[in-house]
């Protein structure tokens, strides 16, 4: 398994830079509210590491811009290069939603309304063949993934997968990353205590 | 007009399916200390989601975890500052 481990070094970067901008401000913050900054900077980093930007990392930025209360944090912390290609992709995205809601919302009544016609078309029970329960399967399994994947609702079941691989990926890479950083604080912050106490 | 769309996208055939499915395959770290790579598709999928969801809970604990020891750091704020060039 190969770890990017450029992809690494800029994400540590950009969280690094993110945590100082979050967490910067003199005035006390409750551990809950640092959390969320902190998971926020992390996933901003995340997302704008990437060289090409993906479906998931837009969607990622776009969702995080979309809560108003980190709005302007936000902005911030991508800086202010990216915002111009932002807005378009955004606008391009909340339209495609839209596209995609419209087309969910009429498939569900023309299902609704065939199946009241067609009642008892599903056959004899014991003739429901092992390729129909593992289909079955795998569009519940794909429409569980497309809300775990972000953006993953307005897309193809292609692109879903190709997405998700891609996602893992960095995931993999936040996750590594952090961890060694705050092992690395906590061993830090062990010796400062212990030196203290001397 | 969606049979229209798919009718117009390129056809997208099983073997590239199959080929991601397997590339998804060998991220997960549960399927991958099996021999067998005829892992189901219903099986990488679900491995998948159970993996990307572990990897959300932990990003969520180190969070959590960062961000309670910045706060006893925090009173000391030239530890603090040490702390973050240390890091970096």
């Amino acid at each position: 398994m190969h770890t990017s481990s450029p992809l690494k070094k800029e994400f540590l970067k950009k969280w690094m830079e993110g945590l100082q901008i979050c967490c910067s401000s003199k005035k006390q913050m409750n551990v809950l509210e640092r959390k969320k900054k902190i998971k926020l900077s992390a996933d901003i980093a995340m997302a704008s590491a990437k060289k090409t930007p993906t479906s998931w990392s837009n969607a990622l930025i776009s969702y995080a811009r979309r809560n108003e209360e980190y709005m302007i944090l936000t902005d911030q912390l991508l800086g202010p290069e990216s915002q111009f290609n932002l807005q378009k992709s955004t606008d391009r995205m909340i339209g495609f939603h839209k596209r995609v809601q419209c087309k969910k919302i009429l498939k569900r009544r023309n299902t609704y309304s065939a199946g009241k016609r067609t009642k008892k078309k599903t056959g004899h029970p014991r003739l429901i063949s092992a390729t129909l329960i593992a289909k079955r399967l795998v569009k519940k399994r794909t429409k569980v993934l497309k809300r775990l994947v972000p953006g993953g609702e307005s897309m193809d079941e292609f692109s879903l997968i190709k997405e998700a691989l891609d996602y893992i990926l960095s995931l993999k890479v936040q996750v590594d990353v952090m961890r060694s950083v705050v092992t690395a604080t906590e061993i830090l912050s062990n010796e400062k205590s212990l030196k203290s106490v001397e | 007009m969606s049979s229209r769309r798919s009718r117009e996208a390129p056809r997208i055939t099983d073997d590239q399916i199959i080929q991601l499915l397997s590339k998804l395959q060998q991220l997960l770290p549960e399927i991958r200390n099996r021999r067998s790579n005829k892992a189901s598709a219903s099986k990488v999928l679900q491995e998948t989601c159970n993996y990307v969801r572990s990897l959300h809970q932990e990003v969520d604990d180190l969070s959590d975890r960062l961000s309670q020891l910045l706060s006893t750091v925090d009173a000391n704020s030239p530890e603090a500052s040490i702390i973050q060039s240390l890091i970096m």
